[in-house]
């Protein structure tokens, strides 16, 4: 990770930005099912090897700022929701992120299909994610 | 995987609740961008139209070819989508404005 950091630092410009987007690494992605009245949480995903991934990325931009490379410029959290229109589109959804995938934990998927089976026409399912933005400055 | 593009796959890229990157400073428009990790291109064509040129490469060719046939369907002409990964840059070219990890470290 940190060559690539310093591959990128290489081709920008001086005072060019290099921006991280990455999982947020506590808040886990929460599949809710949304009626026409109310919103029903059902599971947060798990994403098993993550935690590592995590720390080697986070080590990894620290040590390009440590050599001096870059300057924090700054770290800002952002959550967005995605709607969906059954469980087909969550399948192909998550199958879409890029490794490692959320997973549900055991029994939930089968809890959000019995809750989607019973839920009144109207009905999404609701992926809110929470992702964290860190920029960096090339000095 | 690739035969579930279609009427499920588009209607998930053309999703409103997308990734507003613009949000966070430095502005994309009309800046030079190197995007690594790509994928198929789902935040790329989210920015890519207000700015100046992209070079935006996936080690994953399924997922760069996924985004090479939106880029026609979209008929978007700045954007570069090379299979590879940023070891395999160049370390001397024409510098970039900004440089986007997504998802990708």
């Amino acid at each position: 990770m940190v060559h690539a950091l310093r591959r990128a630092g290489q081709r920008l410009r001086p005072g060019g930005s290099l921006i991280s987007i990455r999982p947020h690494e506590t808040q886990l992605p929460l599949v809710s099912v949304i009626t026409p009245s109310r919103r029903i949480p059902v599971a947060r995903l798990t994403t098993p090897g993550f935690d590592d991934r995590q720390s080697a990325a986070d080590a990894a931009l620290e040590r390009v700022v440590a050599e001096g490379r870059f300057a924090l410029n700054g770290i800002r959290n952002h959550r967005y929701r995605t709607l969906l229109d059954n469980p087909s589109q969550l399948r192909t959804y998550l199958e879409l992120i890029i490794p490692p995938r959320p997973r549900f934990p055991s029994g939930r998927r089968a809890q959000l299909l019995d809750l989607w089976r019973s839920s009144p026409r109207g009905s999404k399912i609701e992926i809110a994610e929470w992702i964290v933005l860190t920029a960096l400055r090339r000095r | 995987m690739r035969l579930l593009a279609g009427t499920i796959y588009a209607s998930i890229r053309s999703m409103p609740a997308a990734l507003d990157i613009s949000a966070y400073p430095p502005d994309l428009k009309g800046r030079r961008i190197l995007d690594v990790g790509c994928g198929d291109g789902r935040l790329t064509f989210q920015y890519a139209p207000t700015a100046r040129e992209v070079l935006a490469f996936d080690p994953d060719r399924a997922s760069i070819e996924d985004a090479l046939d939106e880029q026609a369907a979209l008929r978007v002409s700045n954007v570069d989508f090379r299979v590879g990964s940023i070891e395999h840059l160049p370390a001397r070219g024409a510098p970039f404005d900004v440089a986007l990890f997504s998802w990708s470290l």
